[in-house]
């Protein structure tokens, strides 16, 4: 009796901690908590139990009831640095579905997790050239001339390959904020100071919006939608923070270059 | 004719925009043509509205954004991916940067001012591009959000 007792209370611990990673990995690669609830408690049907969670801006807390709400086990889960990757919430999101269907256990759901884990990103080169057409594009989207989006399409590989490496060197993911977007503003202002192209300020302002935090913004909107309030409060200032670095790096090239507005 | 080839214009360089931006949340490769194409209709749609039909910024942005939430649901469920990994970085295109720049500079103009005047003017214009810029965002992600709001079970199943 007492064995069974254990066991039982194991596959409650292995459910749960399984559970932990799975909400939190989602919570961090930018899934909305409407969907993370969803997969969650999908998952948590389909293996008989029953799952609650509360998502605080560091951690989750989740608490798990066997089906006959006679055992339970909570347990609190780090979110791992702001990391956004759709491709892990669409396999995660498929993951969940594949254990209803499949009728998966927990050791077999936890390979397929790892195993999405260990995907790679996409190249960065290839990323960083991406980002520097698509803000060049942003540029003439505001009317910036072909001058004005050559200077920006410079200013944002400089500035992005500035934000791809200095996280690695252990730098503070603000500071990496302001240099980047401060960089990325000094080379844009060049446009003004040598007086390249007909629209130079058009150039400055959309120099650091590769930096603008849209997907946090619309999580946080979605979240309030649904009524996930801490969450969504989380998430806005979590993107406030980055506006503020990049607004603030932006000054400092203002300053730097003494650039005055008339 | 000059018209047409302005919005084909506004629609491939949104697409290009959002091809570039959606690379930073690692999406599968599967939703780049996707997302290339939802992106380009919901900017040609805010480029029509607002040019042609003399629509504002956030109803333009809005109804620009409701196309992409539409048109992101069947494009989730062809590629297995959640609407919002398509529908979140098509949106990006649209977001209204300029009032950003103009908010911070306002906000410097504000802070360096030397008369009541002249700081009440930078005030005004800091106000004005600060709201104008939050109330298009959430114009937006509320326009993006609302078929899969009205759409619930069909797009959480689009995984399946």
């Amino acid at each position: 009796m007492e064995t069974q007792e254990v066991t039982l209370h194991n596959e409650l611990k292995r459910k749960s901690i399984f559970l932990r990673d799975f909400t939190t990995e989602l919570y961090a690669s930018g899934a909305t908590t409407i969907r993370i609830e969803k997969n969650l408690g999908r998952i948590a049907e389909s293996w008989h139990t029953k799952a609650d969670f509360s998502v605080l801006p560091t951690c989750i807390v989740l608490n798990l009831w066997d089906e006959r709400e006679e055992r339970s086990y909570s347990v609190t889960g780090k979110i791992p640095a702001d990391r956004i990757n759709f491709n892990t919430v669409s396999d995660l999101s498929g993951l969940s579905w594949k254990i209803v269907e499949e009728g998966l256990d927990v050791t077999q759901a936890t390979g397929i997790f790892r195993n999405i884990l260990k995907k790679k990103r996409l190249n960065p080169w290839l990323v960083l050239v991406l980002v520097g057409l698509a803000n060049a594009s942003f540029c003439e989207l505001f009317g910036g001339d072909l001058v004005s989006m050559l200077i920006v399409f410079i200013a944002t590989i400089d500035g992005f390959f500035l934000k791809q490496k200095l996280p690695a060197k252990g730098i503070d993911y603000r500071v990496v904020i302001v240099l980047a977007s401060c960089l990325s503003a000094v080379i844009a202002c060049s446009g003004f100071v040598f007086g390249w192209g007909r629209t130079p300020e058009v150039a400055l302002a959309t120099s650091v919006l590769y930096f603008v935090p849209g997907i946090p913004f619309c999580n946080a909107v979605c979240d309030l939608l649904y009524g996930h309030y801490i969450c969504c409060i989380s998430r806005f200032l979590h993107a406030v923070m980055i506006t503020v670095c990049l607004s603030l790096g932006l000054c400092i090239a203002f300053g730097l270059l003494n650039i005055q507005f008339l | 004719m000059e018209l047409f080839f302005l919005i084909i214009k506004d629609g491939i360089f949104a697409a290009v925009a959002a091809i570039g931006f959606s690379s930073i949340s690692n999406p599968s490769p599967r939703v780049f043509p996707l997302c290339a194409l939802i992106a380009a209709a919901g900017h040609m749609t805010r480029y029509v509205l607002m040019n042609i039909y003399g629509f504002q910024l956030a109803t333009g942005s809005m109804l620009g954004a409701l196309v992409i939430g539409f048109l992101a649901l069947p494009a989730a469920k062809m590629i297995k991916t959640p609407a919002e990994c398509i529908s979140f970085p098509a949106l990006l295109p649209m977001v209204p940067g300029m009032y950003a720049y103009r908010t911070i500079q306002s906000l410097l103009h504000c802070l360096g001012s030397y008369s009541e005047p002249t700081f009440m003017h930078y005030l005004y214009l800091l106000r004005f591009n600060w709201m104008t810029c939050l109330v298009t965002i959430i114009a937006m992600v509320v326009g993006v959000m609302l078929p899969i709001l009205l759409f619930q079970n069909y797009s959480f199943k689009v995984t399946k």
